[in-house]
């Protein structure tokens, strides 16, 4: 039966399964008795083992002696009657469960759009409208890169060999940091783009060091954002190579931190590698790239919530105050850079109107900010685990300043 | 997550991008006019994704009916493969962890209904209020000569650069048009203001100038063309200062379709 519903299932859906399938390869394992019409069965039997094994260890007591026909006969019949329950329920519960979330998902949206044309543009007013603005507009403009990385992740996963990337690199981790963060210069893009990609290298066998090292270093150090920077600090190229240099060591510092103090239980098992074998090249590409796609966006949207909270209520003129205090101004720009959570693309432009502050505070700002915001830590949650999540930014947010004032104290 | 409920999400997804693209200017209020030709490849990539997927799920819901009908054996498999979630595995129907799997996914409904729904205005006097005023001193050794013209069309933005940075006053003396929506002073009077976004509208900054020389006060928010010229006020070469500018004409105008700069 189960071979005959798996051919079945595979040929049904000849292609969208693969994405699923690890997720789901997984729970299944765990979950032995799920098999539909087989239920009952397996609960027959286990409530007349379950009677047979504790009866005689009751025996004994003489107390008990009485209790144990009556219990060991409610248990008989209860058995049954529950797995006939079960029995009977189940070809409901997914029913209930799956259409019930799509009526609610199709009734929801048809009030929506009955709505649409009553309160178009008049919900809330001043700071709400503000606040559903830059929602929008953090969602809006980070969604083609989100797409961007998840058709490249999901290009590799589909085109690339694994083994060759794993052959890509060196073994040694004190090489392959290094020759990653470097390779983060090739993905045009900014920070939404990187995790994918990332995730797609782990699963695809490059060390968990090396990628994290791509990962921090892709969205700071490519051609369009340094070409951002130069841009927005005019006759200061050496605001360009600050950020070049501090962002790259920063990236090669945390990927080598991972390689030494990094423990893989903290990581979320990238496992998607068997996506190669299943179906076509096409199929396990759109496959992957819907998985990837809808993981990442759903995330993407925790983290504008967030970043469009803090960007709404968090006044510019707090910074005023932060003056040029050495190291506090360091430590508030680091901040300001994660509770805005601006495009790297975009951001050497709000650190070139940040005048008040010192320009090693603007290098911080420039950063921490494509390393660590609220939106990538909610984006690198969903995708790595949460254990990962808050250790990771814990950590980059640190060495991503120290790493600012030390190449800022040495270039600007 | 069902699969058809991804293959609506990814519809609705590609279809709020191209709404906002495509079919009208509406992306102007949300990010830089430069993002355009991304919103469109990428709202093209999630409808044809949706729809491929719709697609098989139909093709699949007619090719399962079909086995039904031959195969009694199979139909119950079948009829659970219409609804089930990630059928591939044997039982995975019944499975907690399927509903749970991309649940995040969900959210990507509430900017949906914030883009066909709420539809809101792009950012405007609330923002201009809360937001410092703080002129970035340009670090470009001097500014390039003011094109002829009079009156001269500047953007807001270069207006209050110029006035506050400029040595060489290249602004004295000559007669400007600028646009942007009004943002009453306290105390009486009221500024010219206008946002510029680089990005998107999450790091909008905002300029403004002191409009003088007309007594009555247009409706907040409500979008204006002025004329007139720098009022130079001794403040000039301060990153604090709110250059002023005396106006002769003081225009109402639709809101633009980019009210960004």
């Amino acid at each position: 039966m189960q071979a005959t519903h798996t051919a079945d299932a595979a040929t049904v859906f000849p292609w969208f399964g693969a994405a699923s399938d690890s997720s789901s390869r997984a729970a299944v394992a765990t979950r032995p008795e799920s098999v539909g019409a087989d239920r009952g069965a397996h609960a027959d039997s286990a409530a007349d083992s379950d009677a047979g094994a504790y009866g005689p260890h009751l025996r004994p007591n003489p107390n008990l002696s009485r209790l144990v026909p009556l219990l060991t006969d409610l248990a008989g019949r209860l058995g049954p009657l529950r797995a006939r329950l079960a029995r009977y329920a189940e070809p409901l519960a997914p029913v209930t469960a799956r259409i019930g979330a799509l009526e609610l998902l199709l009734g929801g949206l048809c009030v929506l759009l009955v709505t649409r044309f009553l309160v178009s543009g008049q919900i809330g007013s001043g700071g709400l409208q503000a606040w559903e603005t830059v929602f929008i507009a953090i969602c809006v403009q980070a969604i083609p890169f989100v797409v961007l990385g998840t058709v490249v992740s999901a290009a590799v996963a589909a085109l690339v060999p694994p083994s060759f990337l794993e052959r890509l690199l060196p073994k040694r981790p004190s090489l392959a940091v290094p020759i990653a963060g470097a390779a983060g210069a090739l993905l045009p893009g900014c920070e939404c783009a990187s995790i994918p990609v990332a995730s797609r290298l782990m699963a695809g066998g490059v060390a968990p060091a090396a990628s994290l090292a791509f990962l921090l270093s892709a969205p700071a150090i490519n051609p369009v954002v340094l070409t951002a920077t130069a841009v927005a600090f005019p006759g200061q190229p050496q605001m360009v190579w600050a950020r070049l240099i501090a962002s790259l060591l920063a990236s090669v510092a945390m990927g080598w931190l991972w390689a030494g103090l990094g423990r893989p239980e903290w990581l979320r098992p990238q496992l998607r590698e068997h996506e190669h074998h299943e179906g076509g090249r096409l199929r396990s590409f759109l496959a992957a790239l819907e998985h990837d796609f809808l993981q990442s966006a759903g995330f993407l949207v925790v983290g504008a919530l967030m970043a469009a909270t803090l960007n709404v209520l968090v006044p510019r003129s707090l910074l005023a105050g932060v003056g040029s205090v050495p190291v506090l101004n360091l430590l508030v720009l680091g901040l300001l850079a994660v509770v805005l959570a601006i495009c790297s693309e975009a951001d050497a432009f709000v650190a070139a109107s940040l005048t008040a502050v010192s320009p090693v505070a603007r290098l911080a700002f420039l950063v921490v900010g494509p390393m660590v915001d609220v939106k990538l830590i909610s984006l690198q949650a969903g995708t790595f685990g949460r254990a990962f999540a808050w250790r990771f930014s814990a950590a980059t947010f640190v060495v991503a300043l120290a790493c600012a004032g030390l190449v800022g104290g040495w270039l600007l | 997550m069902p699969r058809e409920a991804r293959a609506i999400l990814l519809v609705l997804a590609g279809a709020a991008l191209l709404h906002l693209s495509v079919f009208g200017d509406g992306y102007l209020r949300y990010v830089r006019p430069g993002m355009h030709p991304y919103l469109i490849a990428a709202g093209v990539v999630l409808l044809g994704l949706g729809l491929t997927r719709a697609f098989l799920l139909f093709r699949a819901l007619l090719a399962s009916g079909d086995q039904a009908n031959g195969d009694q054996a199979s139909s119950d498999q079948a009829s659970s493969d219409l609804t089930s979630d990630d059928q591939r595995q044997p039982g995975s129907a019944s499975d907690p962890h399927a509903p749970s799997h991309l649940r995040a996914a969900w959210l990507l409904l509430l900017p949906l209904v914030a883009v066909f729904v709420a539809a809101p205005p792009a950012l405007g006097d609330f923002t201009a209020r809360q937001s410092g005023n703080t002129v970035a001193k340009p670090v470009a050794t001097g500014f390039p000569a003011l094109p002829a013209g009079d009156p001269l069309t500047l953007p807001l933005a270069d207006f209050v650069v110029r006035a506050v940075w400029d040595q060489q006053d290249s602004l004295r003396g000559r007669h400007v048009e600028l646009t942007g929506f009004v943002l009453p002073k306290a105390g009486g009077g009221w500024y010219l203001t206008r946002l510029t976004i680089t990005c998107c509208a999450a790091d909008a900054v905002t300029y403004k100038v002191e409009v003088r020389g007309t007594t009555a006060v247009p409706r907040r928010g409500a979008w204006v063309r002025v004329t007139g010229s720098w009022q130079p006020d001794g403040r000039a070469g301060r990153a604090d200062d709110v250059p002023i500018v005396a106006v002769t004409a003081v225009v109402g105008i639709p809101a633009p379709a980019d009210p960004y700069e």
